[in-house]
């Protein structure tokens, strides 16, 4: 029986988790969502060392080390035949994934204690955390597609009701920023619907079950007002666009400084260090995975938007006010990373060993990213809840003030861009190296953005933290302890990705070559 | 055939609609004597249990693999009418919670509003089970006429009164056109019995039969006022605007469930559809749009709450028009199949969210969307429930609004009727504005008042069992589903020679 499994378990306790705490009276709530989330934590850490222990076989799409399946939708009229089953597993890809969105979560409950209205806020950022998981261990196509969406109604409540009331085009921000944000992820999901829908009706409508799309692939080509692609292609773009939106990929990345803007720090650290995984995640087991040759045909545009995204990002960091949508920015360059790898995974040529490993780096990006941009906004979280501001030129000195939080500011910044010895840098050389034996001219391009990467934020580190004292904020006091719970813990995950990454990339690996290998099979 | 005597048996065919109209008698005597309204709701929120039991009795004890006609065969029990008269129940059971505060503050006559809905719901029951045109016509009147006089239940106000008189006059308009169709297809087949009706056109009639087309176009305009398509729905948005707002809530989901079970099995038992089946298929397919489309883009501006859902409510039966036009189309069971499961999703969900409404006017007596603003703050429990349900009519995953149009469309897209389905897909995002809108103005708008909204325990109670089961019927869906599978294959059955 599903229940019976921990991967519903894994969804489940939050869900129970947000009624408990919706139900409970005020003093006790907070707690409970505490202990419900601690509890998701504990149990996807319990799967990895249960993996670990029997063997260290974190296995991949096609043989997970979890599974547990149930018919649930089953409609057929006429020709048509609409199935989606209850399909979970988890393998090396997930894995870190869970674990990434199970930690943040527990921190941004510990992080969003003193929130106004706390009982909603956290039932909220409990559901959301239920949709999450559910996106990465959905095995069924169209049951992640129905997660994907389930992640947008908590998401756009969170910024609509807790986010910044500044105004912005005639509105207050929260409102402007959560509709720009449900728009944009919209008009992407539509696109992924009708590609998911055209990958299903394609391949015979029998099951959406992603092993049967991983071993059966869409051949032909398509020709629509005089243009013929492959069929394979489209599929790819249409559901690429849904993804493209969340990673978020150059041009259509204007959400999210919007969205950090204005959403409260919790929110903020959830929105990039976990929604924004799950376009990358897509990306490499819907589009990689399924669709290699769609992926392989399009690799060459992806390099160069990934290039786009890396350095544009990081110059728009430059020019930037604000601390909160400097971090946005920074996402959006480190994503590009991530970007970069699965396009050199998917080109058609160089070695196999270069492209599995780019692969790595962009998996590895994807949670250490996770982890680095998580802190740095509790850390902008911190100071703009004792200072109520964020803007850059307003601070100066007060390091003096804040000797803790500038510690770990500067810790995250470090690591941000890629500090030998600390989680970001593992990601960016394996992925820079790595791919530079296939997109050669390119990668040669990205690796610029370390310079900027390392200005913008030592530039802001300068400017807020160090210089002359700016006396208006003798009254600051330094971080509290529960504020700085969170950035211990996301301190010590980036040290020990950074110092002993193998822990990660033994967990990924299997998927990535099983990934790869039919990759390979495919192409050649 | 025909069972031609009336035989002891029969009765416990019909003893779920006999056991409806006992206990409307009996809550009307009780309200004669006991003038606590809490003594007459809870009698007949009680009283519901009996026919529910009867109605399971039935299920499990019958074999649904021959029919079970009884009264000269006027009457049937297949897994059809238990299906609907399910959901009859369900609506019964769920407006005595929902209207209980309400009738009490506004209503100044609460033994008569729900006797009359109890007569009406008998009535709605009867249009369910019942195969032939007169016994049909007469069901239709009982479950109609009880509403006029809903509608003008606020003796005090004008608008009521107004509602109620233009309910009169529409409804006895469309009955007249339903008896003129019902009487041409008499004339044509010479018989008011549909299995009847059923044999004469699959013997006598050829395509091209004119008469039978005009017949079939009665038909449909008559129960489209009930089920209120376009271009037979002036009436609905004035009579829920006016009407107290319990009955509209009742209106919205029982006269048009009602209507919708009696169409279909005009339809499919009578064996309309074995002639002139592009015309008809043409006449389906513009109703439906037009009913779908209007429905969902006059919503979108409307500023009454009350208006807003009459408009929604258009918009819904469009897209039952569609999979019942998918079923029409084939002549298979799959539209039909996945019409039952929407309409017993639309029914909840419309009486939760109506729930909602009904709290809103209950404690501030607004009605417009701007009275809505901050209501989470003052009512989070009645919000969040109004919002699963409106979620749920938008089609939102993973509520049950969602699952039912997948069927819907699924159906549909099956069986060929692909405009029907890209059509409802764009009305379907159009919907999203105007639901969105309520929600919104919840949960992001500041309150006009900041003092905190008692909700009372009936409409809790209503609010909670109806969010809750959206919530529900999305993971029991296929349970629902092998329910309404063999139901909607019930109706073809005769034909099909079973």
């Amino acid at each position: 029986m599903i229940f019976a499994s921990p991967l519903t378990w894994l969804i489940l306790l939050p869900v129970l988790g947000a009624i408990a705490t919706i139900l409970a009276p005020r003093p006790v709530a907070r707690w409970l969502a505490l202990l419900f989330t601690a509890g998701t934590f504990a149990l996807s850490l319990g799967l990895f060392f249960n993996i670990a222990l029997n063997g260290y076989n974190f296995g991949d799409l096609l043989n997970p080390a979890y599974a547990t399946k149930m018919p649930w939708l089953d409609f057929t009229a006429g020709s048509v035949h609409f199935k989606i089953d209850y399909f979970l597993g988890l393998d090396g890809l997930s894995l870190p994934m869970v674990i990434l969105n199970a930690l943040l979560t527990v921190l941004a409950i510990i992080g969003g204690w003193e929130k106004p209205r706390v009982k909603e806020y956290m039932a909220l950022i409990l559901l959301l955390e239920a949709a999450v998981m559910g996106v990465f261990l959905a095995f069924d196509l169209l049951l992640f597609f129905l997660f994907w969406e389930g992640e947008l109604a908590p998401m756009f409540i969170l910024i609509g009701v807790w986010g910044s009331e500044t105004m912005k085009h005639g509105m207050p921000g929260r409102i402007y920023s959560a509709w720009k944000f449900l728009l944009y992820t919209f008009f992407g999901s539509a696109f992924m619907l009708i590609g998911i829908l055209l990958l299903y009706f394609s391949l015979g409508g029998q099951t959406a079950d992603m092993r049967f799309f991983a071993t059966h692939f869409q051949h032909g080509t398509v020709s629509f007002l005089g243009i013929t692609m492959g069929l394979q292609l489209l599929t790819f773009l249409l559901i690429y666009l849904g993804f493209a939106v969340k990673i978020p990929m150059f041009p259509l990345h204007t959400w999210l400084p919007d969205a950090h803007t204005d959403a409260p720090t919790e929110v903020s650290v959830i929105l990039a260090g976990i929604l924004l995984k799950m376009g990358a995640y897509g990306l490499i087991r819907v589009c990689l995975t399924l669709l290699p040759l769609g992926v392989q045909q399009f690799a060459g545009w992806l390099a160069v938007l990934a290039v786009i995204n890396i350095i544009y990002g990081a110059g728009i960091c430059l020019v930037q006010t604000d601390m909160k949508r400097l971090i946005a920015y920074s996402s959006v360059s480190h994503m590009g990373v991530v970007l970069l790898g699965v396009a050199a995974a998917a080109a058609g040529f160089g070695g196999l060993a270069f492209r599995t490993a780019a692969l790595t780096g962009a998996t590895i990006q994807m949670f250490s990213h996770g982890i680095i941009t998580g802190m740095l906004f509790f850390c902008v979280g911190v100071i703009y809840d004792h200072a109520h501001t964020r803007e850059i030129a307003v601070f100066g000195g007060v390091a003096k003030k804040m000797p803790l939080l500038a510690t770990f500011f500067t810790f995250a910044g470090l690591a941000s861009l890629g500090l030998p010895g600390l989680a970001g840098f593992v990601a960016e050389y394996m992925t820079f190296t790595s791919s530079f034996p296939i997109w050669t001219p390119i990668t040669v391009i990205s690796v610029f953005t370390m310079i900027l990467t390392a200005s913008y934020l030592l530039w802001m580190l300068k400017r807020v933290f160090y210089g002359p004292f700016n006396t208006r904020w003798q009254w600051l006091p330094d971080a509290t302890i529960r504020e700085s719970i969170p950035l211990y813990a996301l301190a010590a995950f980036i040290v020990f990705v950074g110092i002993y990454p193998a822990f990660l990339i033994n967990v990924i690996t299997p998927s990535l070559t099983a990934i790869m290998h039919t990759v390979s099979l495919v192409l050649h | 055939m025909p069972v031609q005597s009336f035989q002891p048996g029969d009765l416990y065919l019909l003893s779920p609609e006999l056991s409806m109209a006992l206990l409307a008698l009996l809550v009307m005597v009780v309200d004669l004597f006991v003038k606590r309204r809490i003594v007459t709701v809870t009698v007949a929120l009680v009283g519901l249990i009996v026919p529910l039991a009867f109605i399971i009795s039935l299920a499990l004890s019958l074999d649904f693999s021959v029919a079970h006609r009884a009264f000269f065969g006027m009457l049937v029990v297949d897994q059809y009418a238990i299906f609907f008269q399910i959901v009859f129940l369900i609506i019964g059971a769920i407006m005595l919670l929902a209207s209980y505060s309400y009738v009490g503050k506004y209503v100044r006559a609460d033994g008569e509003f729900y006797t009359l809905m109890l007569f009406s719901l008998t009535g709605a029951m009867f249009m369910a089970s019942t195969t032939e045109l007169i016994s049909i016509y007469i069901s239709l009147e009982l479950t109609s006429i009880p509403l006029y006089v809903m509608a003008g239940l606020i003796r005090t106000s004008e608008r009521s009164a107004e509602a109620a008189v233009k309910y009169v006059l529409l409804g006895a308009m469309s009955s007249a056109i339903l008896l003129y169709g019902f009487a041409l297809l008499y004339g044509l087949t010479g018989t008011t019995d549909l299995m009847g009706i059923a044999t004469s056109i699959k013997t006598g009639f050829h395509n091209g039969n004119v008469m039978e087309l005009v017949a079939d176009i009665f038909i449909i305009a008559g129960f489209g006022f009930k089920i209120s398509a376009v271009p037979f729905h002036m009436w609905a948005p004035d009579i829920y605007e006016g009407a107290p707002t319990p009955a509209t809530a009742f209106f919205s989901v029982a006269s048009k469930a009602a209507g919708f079970a009696a169409l279909i099995r005009v339809f499919m038992d009578g064996g309309l559809f074995q002639i002139n089946l592009l015309s008809l298929v043409v006449i389906l397919n513009i109703v439906a749009i037009m009913t779908m489309t209007l429905g969902n883009f006059v919503a979108a501006v409307q500023t009454n709450v009350k208006r807003m859902m009459a408009y929604s409510s258009i918009a819904q039966a469009g897209y039952i028009l569609v999979g019942f036009t998918a079923s029409v189309a084939s002549g298979s069971s799959a539209g039909n199949a996945a019409v039952l499961f929407f309409i017993l999703v639309y029914v909840v969900t419309n009486l939760g969210a109506f729930s909602g409404i009904i709290a809103l006017a209950n404690a501030t007596g607004g009605e417009r969307i701007e009275d809505f603003r901050g209501l989470a703050k003052k009512a989070p429990l009645l919000s969040a429930g109004t919002a699963i349900c409106l979620l749920s009519l938008a089609g939102i995953p993973p509520t049950a609004g969602f699952v039912s149009k997948v069927f819907i469309f699924t159906a549909a897209w099956g069986e060929g009727q692909t405009l029907l389905v890209v059509v409802a897909l764009i009305n379907s995002i159009v919907s999203l504005v105007y639901y969105g809108r309520i929600i919104k103005a919840m949960y992001f708008d500041a309150p006009l008042k900041e003092e905190r909204l008692a909700t009372p325990i009936g409409l809790s109670a209503s609010i909670s069992l109806t969010a809750a089961a959206v919530i529900v019927i999305t993971f029991a869906s296929q349970v629902i589903l092998a329910i309404a599978n063999p139901a909607a294959g019930s109706l073809l059955a005769f034909l099909l020679g079973r």
